[in-house]
């Protein structure tokens, strides 16, 4: 029950930061493509006031699964370990340089590290979901593979497809924060990236039955549940492609991009969880034989589990704060 | 060198560019707490000022802390995974808790303390940077109880070589906790005191803002007077409460190999393979007298007392303590010289004493590093003391893979260190002017990019996306 519960825990971690950091982590993939200085000063400031929050998931999800789940967190990290320290290396760039530009404009220099460091860090977040489709090489409990071990070209295609979805919802997020060019830009851009993110994402679904750790959709309970997941997924896909390039302003043509996006990257995220559940180290280790002991799992799931919904309400507040769009001016409307 | 040591280096690069960062940032988020309130209540001007200005050192020191502790949390499992897997259920669940009082609760008012100013209300605007505040207090709280633990493990049984809670008001509570926690908090308020005066320090010399720099200087410098003294004995009752649980640490730091030195080794070059000292300073009777006993009779035990195998590096530790030691002392004097001063109405005309003050920037950064490295050198070769061994902790990674990020994060830090440096200096030489809110020109006649508009660098007229949340 409390290895259910705990699970869940660490599966909305990794959820809420998907999302999060994924629309946060796309606008700075975003600026790389965008020529206007103006454009890029606005992209970069929507996202100063809130990539601290969205960071601190990837924080919280990292102690969950160490906490809840320890033997996991001491083996899946070093058999991760090059993709996980490039992550580290460009969230690290990439915080420093956002509140650099943010404090001492205008800062072209930092502006850029900004934008490499957010693509870097989410083709990084991509491969290294995609080690966790090969075996982790284990004696006894301690990790004992090699450098690349867990490499594959499967790797690299997951890479791009997280770069590419979190572009989208990157691009979501500034459609819905922005008005005049930028909007349109990102209007343009955003059904794109959401075309070549869908695009890629099945051929992820398509060839990971081919990895060390291939889905299971052995009952028909999680067959269904799978392919319930993945038509939600379509229609928020769907959504997005169809009402990103609505011109006229409305609450729906600046919001549904981004909800539609939302509920895809969730769909597809608790799809993966499904077909995969109960295993977390690939091939054998699951969430039972990694589970920590029971008094610290009382203590995890009161601490923390009962701090969540203040967490989440110190999130609303950061996002309502700053509610609103900026305009032409980057005057608040 | 071998993968131990370039993971244990990696660790201490890692973790000692972080905490340069809390040293400021936690004691400048209470600060901004009290000039914020004191602007509230009183509706002075300089006091917004104040706010303003040393929220700019404040917000990029913040990000690189939030940044650079990140790291640390995933070494844990990245470099130190069999660690991970064992100390998992006992220190992650309380870096867990760090996690969700302490980081969300900072992330989520963090953006209000940095753009809210202007947008919201004043009492919005001060719950906001309390909170932060709060945050900041707490996760020093969490990571000061879990490091505690490591020294002092308690409230635990070891299953299959795991590490059990057993009894969590024991393993939260350990015996060092209850000392080093109001030492270390008193540290960073110190180590932050002494970064404000210095800096305000320099406008003085400067002849510069001089209402803003005498109103900083006199918060930071009072503060530091009224701590430096509590500080002392902190440090002392950590020693006499911890050290006897680790008299391989004591041994170290006071610097001797055979006992019977009733002296205080003051300088020594060590030599760990052959057990000597090649050459040292003696202070004689002092290290007596540190013990309390002003007869001189009572002598240090050496560090031979300790097996060879269970030795922790005798210069390491015994230079990390010298520098914390005499820093502290340093300290004390500077914030007792400046009590005289201003018993005497002098503290603004000694213009040597603001010039020397200056000098003192970092000194409390510098104290809290050693420190640490006392408390960490002197624990090895225990990662948790007496039950598990560094060497028996380290992920089993391929050398080239550590190299690969001791490099990276070595060149990453020096860069982002300079280039905070860099960004403290070019604040202080723009100075506290324009943030005096009687001088600000009106937002409306501002470009947006921030550009520099006659040669006057300035800051985005209103932060970008936000909304007057008064209003609602």
């Amino acid at each position: 029950m409390t290895t259910t519960l705990w699970s869940a825990t660490v599966l909305v971690c990794l959820l809420m930061y998907v999302v999060l950091d994924g629309y946060d982590l796309g606008v700075g993939v975003a600026t790389l493509f965008e020529r206007d200085p103006a454009h890029r000063r606005h992209m970069l400031e929507s996202v100063a006031v809130g990539w601290d929050g969205n960071e601190t998931w990837l924080i919280l999800l990292g102690v969950a699964l160490w906490a809840g789940f320890p033997l996991a967190f001491g083996t899946l990290l070093p058999h991760a370990y090059l993709p996980m320290t490039v992550l580290l290396f460009s969230l690290i760039v990439r915080g420093v340089s956002v509140e650099m530009a943010s404090q001492a404009p205008p800062a072209p220099r930092w502006t850029a590290a900004f934008g490499v460091a957010s693509l870097l860090a989410s083709f990084a977040q991509g491969f290294t979901l995609g080690t966790l489709t090969s075996a982790v090489h284990l004696r006894g409990d301690v990790y004992t593979g090699s450098a690349f071990g867990a490499f594959s070209w499967f790797c690299v295609l997951s890479g791009l497809a997280v770069t590419a979805a979190y572009t989208a919802l990157g691009y979501a997020y500034t459609k819905h924060k922005s008005s005049g060019l930028l909007r349109e830009s990102a209007a343009r851009r955003g059904a794109i990236a959401t075309a070549v993110a869908g695009v890629l994402l099945v051929i992820v679904l398509v060839t990971v039955d081919t990895t060390a750790a291939p889905l299971n959709l052995d009952s028909p309970g999680r067959a269904f549940a799978f392919a319930v997941l993945l038509l939600f997924a379509a229609g928020g896909a769907a959504t997005s492609l169809v009402t990103f390039p609505w011109k006229r302003q409305s609450g729906a043509a600046d919001t549904l991009p981004l909800g539609g996006l939302v509920i895809a990257t969730v769909s597809v995220f608790l799809a993966l969880g499904v077909a995969r559940y109960p295993v977390l180290v690939p091939p054998g280790l699951t969430v039972d034989g990694a589970v920590g002991p029971h008094p610290t799992m009382v203590f995890i799931l009161v601490g923390i589990g009962l701090n969540m919904p203040l967490v989440l309400a110190y999130n609303v507040f950061a996002h309502r704060a700053f509610a609103g769009k900026l305009d032409a001016a980057g005057v608040h409307s | 060198m071998s993968l131990l040591d370039l993971s244990r280096w990696q660790f201490a690069i890692t973790v000692m560019f972080h905490m340069t960062f809390p040293a400021i940032t936690v004691g400048l988020s209470i600060f901004l707490s009290v000039v914020y309130g004191l602007y509230w209540r009183t509706g002075r001007a300089v006091y917004l000022q104040m706010f303003r200005f040393w929220r700019r050192i404040f917000a990029v020191g913040f990000a690189i802390g939030v940044v650079a502790g990140a790291v640390i949390t995933f070494q844990m499992g990245l470099n130190w995974g069999v660690y991970g897997a064992k100390t998992g259920p006992i220190i992650g669940p309380i870096i867990g808790m760090e996690v969700v009082t302490a980081f969300f609760v900072e992330a989520g008012f963090i953006g209000v303390l940095l753009y809210g100013d202007g947008r919201v209300r004043r009492g919005t605007m001060f719950v906001s940077t309390v909170m932060v505040s709060v945050g900041t207090v707490l996760s020093s709280t969490w990571i000061i109880a879990a490091n505690s633990w490591m020294q002092t493990p308690a409230g635990f049984k070891v299953v299959h070589g795991q590490f059990e809670p057993t009894d969590w008001m024991r393993v939260i509570f350990n015996p060092s906790f209850i000392w080093r926690w109001p030492h270390m908090l008193a540290a960073v308020l110190i180590s932050a005191s002494f970064f404000v005066a210095g800096i305000s320090a320099w406008y003085l010399v400067k002849g510069r803002a001089k209402g803003f720099a005498r109103r900083s200087m006199s918060i930071a410098l009072g503060i530091a007077a009224l701590l430096m003294p509590v500080q002392l004995y902190l440090g002392d009752s950590v020693a006499g409460h911890e050290l006897p649980r680790q008299l391989s640490k004591l041994e170290a730091i006071e610097g001797n190999w055979d006992n019977g030195d009733t002296g205080f080794v003051l300088f020594s070059v060590s030599d760990q393979q052959a057990a000597r000292n090649i050459a040292e300073l003696d202070i004689p009777c002092l290290g007596s007298y540190i013990a309390k006993d002003l007869t001189c009779k009572t002598a240090m035990p050496g560090l031979k007392l300790t097996p060879a195998a269970e030795r922790p590096d005798m210069a390491a530790t015994f230079w990390g303590f010298r520098v914390m030691f005499l820093a502290a002392v340093l300290m004390f004097g500077t914030a007792f010289a400046a009590t005289v001063l201003r018993m005497r109405n002098r503290l603004w005309t000694a213009r040597r004493f603001h010039r020397f003050v200056l000098w003192t920037t970092p000194v409390g950064i510098l104290a809290i590093l050693g420190g640490w490295v006392t408390a960490e050198a002197g624990r090895q070769p225990w990662i948790v003391f007496g039950q598990l061994r560094t060497s028996a902790a380290v992920s089993r990674l391929a050398p080239g893979e550590v190299l690969f990020s001791v490099i990276g994060f070595s060149v990453l830090y020096l860069i982002m260190l300079v280039a905070y440096v860099v960004y403290i200096v070019r604040t202080m030489r723009i100075g506290p002017e324009r943030d005096d809110p009687g001088r600000q020109p009106p937002p409306g006649n501002l470009p947006d990019t921030g550009a520099a508009k006659d040669g006057v660098p300035r800051e985005l007229p209103v932060p970008l996306g936000s909304r007057k949340v008064a209003a609602r």
